[in-house]
């Protein structure tokens, strides 16, 4: 029944390509359609052309949200790099313990974004909290996240990081882990210090690794969802909203499926947008495969 | 001080504050489960009480639904992950041992569209779930949470399959054996470590799963996270003890889980990140 092998391969790869195609693929273009239609339940849909997108432009929330996650996401990104790189250098070496070490380094990646709220709000649950109490001692003020939304953003973004920090550490620990150790040898003999051992060898050995690290981390923290709408719903007066809770609030509690749309296919070609350069460079190598 | 103890001191401060930050929120939950209500809150914090359970009674007694949550999360989450071993491995097999244009364009789609995110899914899904009376099932789950993770489990297998040597199956064709034959009999054994990193990525996110399930359950497949965060947000104020406890028995199997896998994780997040 099979012996032609190209029907073969395409049989094998159809159960996967069916789940991408009917949940994923599908669903994010038929998002364009429904951009640009007036859609609510129980109603049928009504061509409106772009005024979704003239209707979320002209919305003042929806700027405040795109700022916030723009913030939000570079502040954790780049948090996220920089511990997670000290972390994977100090790491880089044997020593007694070290496997118990990266095993409690890592244990965040187990955490549900449930719990990480639940831990982090024990911590700093205002005037009970113990580092609120800590911080009230010794700087004078709380992490007020429930009123401040300065304090509220600074809170997702510390959880956001000690969720993710794990995934990072991994990526950046096994690159470096790689770098040959006779290259730096040899940079030592030529009377490098550790400093330019480490921004002339072992920095360009994973930069590769530090650039994919970074891509995958943007796409997914523009995701951010779960931990504002668990923490305060993007509150107070929706001055936390990112992206995510935008949408989820216009799709799910106004029932505004155009605005969301809208909202989402922003969210899609942002997505796309940062992953364009690592998409052409794949699709390059893949041809140059075969 | 040289150079040497410096850095070797550096090194030290890292570790220990890297550990701390990993560790302390974790720990303080945990340890708070055991603890009797008066001293959750208590100033200053206390390490050393008597450990209690009553915190856990309350949690059977009160939120009976957590027990069955746990239950769907288990059955989604096996659900999950069986969907997706199968499915990536065949995928995996075909990407790993057929060339050709449509392929490699398949291939390249499917790494296109992990960057789409799951969020923006669900508002054409919504209506369309619900027409098909599969809201408030685990299937959907199970079919949403494989969907999003197939095409990395597909990569990190067609990497392991790269790796099993051509001339196995070449010597069980000249004896015979069809292409399913070696592809459970050849590659299949060899390849169950490659599995394991391909799921292990689709065990935990299931697991810990909150959007798809706050969005696509209501009550008969709704999973741990959500009756966690309903205990959490109890109108009646937080009763953290049994809170904590709550979310200590969502997080024990999968942080001993993570633990127990830690090595594939790194090799499947090396394999499925760096190398594409």
């Amino acid at each position: 029944m099979f012996d032609d092998r190209k029907w073969l391969s395409l049989f094998l790869i159809s159960p996967v390509n069916t789940l991408l195609i009917l949940l994923i693929a599908g669903p994010s273009i038929y998002i364009v359609w429904l951009s640009l239609h007036q859609s609510t339940f129980g109603a049928d849909s009504v061509f409106i052309g772009f005024d979704n997108y003239v209707r979320l432009f002209s919305d003042s929330i929806f700027w405040r949200a795109t700022f916030n996650t723009f913030i939000v996401v570079n502040v954790i990104v780049y948090a996220e790099l920089a511990l997670a790189l000290m972390l994977a250098l100090a790491l880089n070496t044997n020593f007694w313990g070290k496997g118990l070490v990266f095993s409690i380094l890592i244990a965040p990646y187990a955490v549900s974004q449930v719990s990480a709220v639940v831990m982090w709000r024990y911590l700093l649950e205002p005037d009970i909290g113990m580092f609120n109490l800590l911080l009230q001692n010794f700087v004078g003020a709380q992490l007020n996240w429930i009123r401040n939304p300065v304090h509220g953003l600074s809170l997702i973004s510390i959880l956001s990081i000690w969720i993710h920090l794990p995934f990072t550490l991994i990526i950046l620990y096994s690159a470096i882990s790689t770098v040959p150790l006779d290259l730096k040898d040899a940079a030592r003999v030529e009377g490098a210090s550790e400093w330019q051992v480490f921004r002339k060898v072992t920095m360009r050995f994973i930069a590769p690794a530090v650039l994919v690290a970074m891509m995958f981390r943007y796409i997914f923290a523009t995701r951010l969802f779960a931990e504002v709408w668990l923490l305060n719903e993007g509150g107070p007066a929706r001055l936390t909203e990112v992206l995510g809770t935008y949408l989820f609030r216009a799709a799910f509690r106004y029932h505004d499926f155009g605005a969301a749309a809208a909202t989402g296919l922003a969210m899609q070609l942002l997505a796309l947008l940062v992953a364009s350069f690592y998409l052409y460079k794949l699709y390059k190598r893949m041809q140059s495969d075969g | 001080m040289d150079d040497r103890n410096l850095l070797s001191a550096g090194r030290w401060l890292i570790l220990t504050i890297g550990v701390l930050w990993s560790a302390f929120p974790i720990f303080m939950v945990v340890s708070s489960s055991f603890k009797p209500p008066l001293d959750i809150f208590a100033v200053p914090p206390k390490f050393i009480f008597e450990p209690t359970i009553e915190n856990y009674i309350l949690l059977f007694q009160e939120w009976p639904e957590f027990v069955k949550a746990l239950g769907n999360s288990l059955i989604i989450t096996a659900g999950a992950t069986v969907l997706t071993a199968v499915t990536s491995l065949l995928a995996g097999y075909a990407y790993s041992r057929f060339h050709s244009r449509l392929l490699t364009l398949s291939a390249f789609f499917m790494i296109l569209v992990r960057m789409l995110p799951p969020i923006v899914v669900t508002i054409p899904l919504f209506p369309a779930i619900s027409a098909l009376r599969l809201s408030d099932t685990h299937a959907i789950l199970i079919l949403l949470y494989a969907a999003f993770f197939v095409s990395l489990a597909t990569w990190i297998l067609k990497t392991f399959i790269d790796q099993i040597p051509r001339e196995l199956e070449e010597a069980a064709e000249v004896e015979g054996a069809s292409v399913w034959q070696r592809l459970f009999k050849v590659v299949l054994p060899l390849s169950i470590h490659g599995t394991i990193a391909a799921c292990v990525f689709v065990v935990i996110f299931s697991w810990n799963e909150y959007v798809f399930a706050l969005i696509f359950t209501s009550n008969t497949a709704r999973t741990a996270p959500l009756v966690l965060s309903e205990i959490a947000g109890s109108v009646e104020g937080v009763q953290w003890g049994v809170l904590f406890a709550a979310a200590t028995v969502q997080l024990f199997p999968i942080l001993i889980f993570v633990l127990v896998v830690q090595k594939f994780i790194v090799t499947g997040l090396t394999a499925g990140a760096v190398k594409g």
